[in-house]
C-alpha cells in the first residue's frame, strides 16, 4: 500500500532552491531537511520573512530551533516587532526553546523603548529553560516604568519566582498601590511562591 | 539520609499546598499535554512524593525548580512516566471509533472518488488492539464499509510488540470489553484460555516497524485519510511533539484527521491543524486546502 | 460603551448563571478574570492559548469569551476569525483585551468579530460593567 518512493538525497543548493518552490509540501520538505545543514540557518530565516503558508512556517520554526545560534535568535528577535501576530507569536515559541541563544539578546530586548518588544520578550523569559531567568525577571519588576510590562514579569514569577523575589514583588505592589489589577496579579503570585 | 528524607516525608503530608498544587498542574499540562482532572489530587501528590524521594530533593519547592530548569528534560520525562498508565486493550477509549465510523469516515466518504482507498494508520499501535478495534468498528457499524476499499496501516518503534500484534493473541482480560457475538466473529478461542484474532482481519492490516521522527520510515506514508495516535506525543518533548505533528500533517491528505488520546489535546503543541468536534470528541483536521 | 449588542438573550438565562469563557495566556491575569467575574455572579472557565479556548467553544455553551490578543499558537484574532466562521458557536459574544491604547489594535479587534474591546489594565468595576452589557445580562 501507500508509495514505496524512496527519499532523495538532497544537497543543499536544491533544497534551497525547493524552499521557494510553488507547492507548500516541497516548501516544507526543504524546510524539513535543511536541519542536517547548520549554513542553512540564514537562508531559513530569510524564507521565514516573505514565508506565507502557516504550516511551512511552522517547519521553517522547528529547523531553526535545530540550528540555534547567537545569530538566529537575533534574526527571529527581529519578529517581536512584526505586525504579522501569528508570525510574531511563533517567534516567541520558538525563542523559548532557545535559551542559550537568545540569552544574551535578552537584555537589549528588555531595554527596547516599545513596551510591547519588552512584553514580548518578558514572555521569552518567562518559558526560558535558564537559571537566570528569576532574577532577570525580577530586574524587570525592579526597573520598568511599564505597567504592562511589570505585569507580565509578574505573571511569569508565579510560576519561576523565588523567596528572594518576593521584596521585589512587594516593593512593586507600594508601587502600583489602589490598582485593583495590580495589586491582585501581584498578591496572587507571591502566593504561588510562597506555595500558600 | 535517603531514609530520613522518606521518614520525613511521610510526616509532612500533604507534600504539597494547594497553591503548589495548581503550580505543578499548569506546568505539568504546559509541558506533557496531559490535563489531570478534578479529584486526581492524591494521585498526582503520592506520585510528585515518590519523585521527591528519589531524587532526594529538599521539598516540593526543590523538586520543583529541579524539573522546571534541568536542561535535559529527564526528570520530567520520569514524571510522565509517573503520571501514566500505559494500558491497552480492546474498544479503549470507544468514543473515538464511534466518532470514526459516525461522522469522521462518513465526511471522508463525501468528498472521496469511488475506487480510492481509504486509508487509517495507527501509530504508535503497540500489541495490536487499536488497529484490530478499528477494523471491527468499521466492519460492524459502517454501514458504507463494503463500498469502500479501506486499508488500516499499524506501526510500532518496538519490534517485538510489532510480532505480538501481528501474531494476535490476547488474553481474556484484553478482551473484557468484546461482546460475545464479537468474540464468535472474530477471534479463535486457543486452549491456554487465550484468544487470537481470525486470520482475515490479521492479514488485513498492514504491520510496520516505524520511528515518527525518522523521516525515512515515515516517508512512505501520503495521503492518510485518518491518523491515531493516542498517548504517544505525551512521552516527547516539544520540540520532538512539533516534529511529529509536522510529520502527520505531510502524511495526511487535504481535510485528513488526527485523533489523540483523550486526556491530550493539540492545543499547546501547533496550531497547523483545525479542532474539530465529532460527537464527543475533538479530532485535528488538515485544511482541505494548504495555500 | 458606544456598542449595544444586537442579541440581548436574558431570557434564555433565566434561572441560571451566565458562563463566560476567559482566553488569555497569562495565569494571573486569568486569575483575575475569574475573581471578578465570578463576584459579578459568572460561572468561569479558562483557556491558555487560542487553539485551546476553541476547543473549549467548541464542546461547550458560553454566554461570553473574554479574549485576549497575544497568545501563543494561536492569537485573540485568528481565534475570533475562527469562531465567526464557525456556524455552530459563531454568536458567543466576545469582549478582546489588548495591551495597547492605540486605535490600530481596536479597529483590528472590531474587524476580527469583537463585540466590545478593552485595553489592560482593567479595573474591575469596568470589567463587570462590560461583561455584563456584552453578555446581556440583566442586573437584578
Amino acid at each position: 500500500m501507500l508509495t514505496t518512493a524512496e527519499t532523495p538525497v538532497r544537497d543543499l543548493a536544491a533544497l534551497l532552491d525547493d524552499l521557494s518552490a510553488a507547492e507548500p509540501s516541497v516548501r516544507r520538505a526543504a524546510a524539513r531537511d535543511l536541519a542536517a545543514h547548520p549554513e542553512a540557518a540564514m537562508p531559513a530565516c530569510d524564507r521565514l520573512e516573505i514565508e506565507a503558508s502557516p504550516s511551512v512556517r511552522a517547519v521553517l520554526l522547528t529547523t531553526l530551533i535545530h540550528l540555534q545560534s547567537p545569530a538566529v535568535a537575533v534574526r527571529l528577535a527581529a519578529h517581536l516587532r512584526s505586525e504579522d501576530v501569528p508570525l510574531r507569536n511563533a517567534a516567541i515559541e520558538a525563542l523559548q526553546e532557545m535559551p542559550d541563544a537568545i540569552a544574551p539578546h535578552l537584555q537589549d530586548l528588555l531595554a527596547d523603548e516599545d513596551s510591547d518588544v519588552r512584553i514580548f520578550a518578558v514572555n521569552i523569559l518567562g518559558a526560558l529553560r535558564h537559571a537566570q531567568a528569576p532574577e532577570w525577571l525580577a530586574e524587570v519588576v525592579r526597573s520598568d516604568p511599564h505597567i504592562n510590562v511589570c505585569a507580565a514579569a509578574v505573571d511569569a514569577l508565579a510560576e519561576i519566582g523565588s523567596l528572594e523575589t518576593l521584596i521585589d514583588l512587594e516593593n512593586l505592589r507600594r508601587r502600583y498601590d489602589g490598582n485593583a489589577f495590580m495589586e491582585f496579579a501581584i498578591d496572587a503570585a507571591m502566593r504561588r511562591i510562597e506555595g500558600q | 539520609m535517603a531514609a530520613s528524607t522518606a521518614a520525613r516525608l511521610k510526616d509532612q503530608s500533604p507534600a504539597m499546598t494547594d497553591e503548589e498544587y495548581a503550580k505543578f498542574c499548569e506546568f505539568f499540562y504546559r509541558k506533557s499535554g496531559i490535563q489531570f482532572q478534578a479529584g486526581k489530587k492524591y494521585f498526582v501528590e503520592r506520585r510528585i512524593a515518590d519523585r521527591i524521594e528519589k531524587t532526594g530533593a529538599e521539598s516540593f519547592r526543590d523538586y520543583f525548580t529541579m524539573v522546571r530548569f534541568q536542561t535535559t528534560g529527564e526528570e520530567l520525562q520520569l514524571l510522565v512516566n509517573a503520571m501514566t498508565v500505559n494500558e491497552t486493550y480492546f474498544f479503549r477509549e470507544d468514543y473515538q471509533f464511534d466518532a470514526l465510523v459516525d461522522a469522521i469516515l462518513p465526511e471522508i466518504a463525501r468528498t472521496k472518488r469511488p475506487k480510492e482507498p481509504i486509508r487509517i494508520w495507527s501509530i504508535p499501535c503497540s500489541s495490536g488492539e487499536e488497529p484490530y478495534s478499528i477494523a471491527i468498528s468499521i466492519l460492524e457499524r459502517w454501514s458504507q464499509a463494503d463500498t469502500w476499499d479501506i486499508e488500516i496501516s499499524a506501526s510500532d518503534i518496538d519490534s517485538k510488540i510489532l510480532h505480538a500484534a501481528r501474531t494476535g493473541m490476547f488474553s481474556e482480560r484484553s478482551l473484557s470489553r468484546v461482546s460475545a457475538p464479537l468474540r464468535s466473529k472474530y477471534f479463535i478461542p486457543r486452549p491456554d484460555g487465550n484468544f487470537q484474532i481470525c486470520d482475515e482481519l490479521r492479514e488485513s492490516i498492514d504491520f510496520s516497524l516505524v520511528n515518527v521522527i525518522d523521516s525515512l520510515q515515515t516517508h512512505r506514508f501520503r495521503n492518510i485519510d485518518v491518523i491515531f495516535c493516542r498517548n504517544l506525543l505525551i512521552y516527547f518533548d516539544d520540540v520532538g511533539r512539533r516534529e511529529t505533528v509536522e510529520m502527520f500533517f505531510d502524511a495526511l491528505g487535504p481535510g485528513g484527521f488526527v485523533c489523540l488520546g483523550h486526556s491530550e489535546s493539540m492545543s499547546r503543541m501547533s496550531s497547523i491543524f483545525l479542532p474539530r468536534k465529532f460527537g464527543e470528541t475533538i479530532v485535528y483536521q488538515k485544511p482541505l486546502s494548504v495555500e | 460603551m458606544n456598542k449595544p449588542l444586537a442579541r440581548g438573550h436574558d431570557s434564555d438565562m433565566r434561572g441560571r448563571r451566565p458562563r463566560v469563557l476567559v482566553v488569555d495566556d497569562g495565569i494571573t491575569m486569568r486569575m483575575f478574570y475569574r475573581s471578578v467575574l465570578e463576584a459579578a455572579g459568572f460561572l468561569v472557565e479558562e483557556a491558555a492559548n487560542g487553539m485551546e479556548g476553541y476547543e473549549k467553544v467548541l464542546t461547550q455553551a458560553f454566554d461570553l469569551m473574554i479574549v485576549d490578543i497575544n497568545m501563543p499558537k494561536l492569537d485573540g484574532y485568528a481565534l475570533m476569525q475562527l469562531i465567526r466562521g464557525e456556524p455552530a458557536v459563531r454568536g458567543v459574544p466576545a469582549v478582546m483585551i489588548s495591551t495597547e491604547a492605540g486605535d490600530r489594535d481596536a479597529a483590528k479587534a472590531y474587524e476580527a468579530g469583537a463585540n466590545f474591546y478593552l485595553v489592560k489594565p482593567i479595573p474591575p468595576d469596568e470589567l463587570t460593567e462590560v461583561a455584563r452589557l456584552v453578555a446581556g445580562v440583566t442586573v437584578p
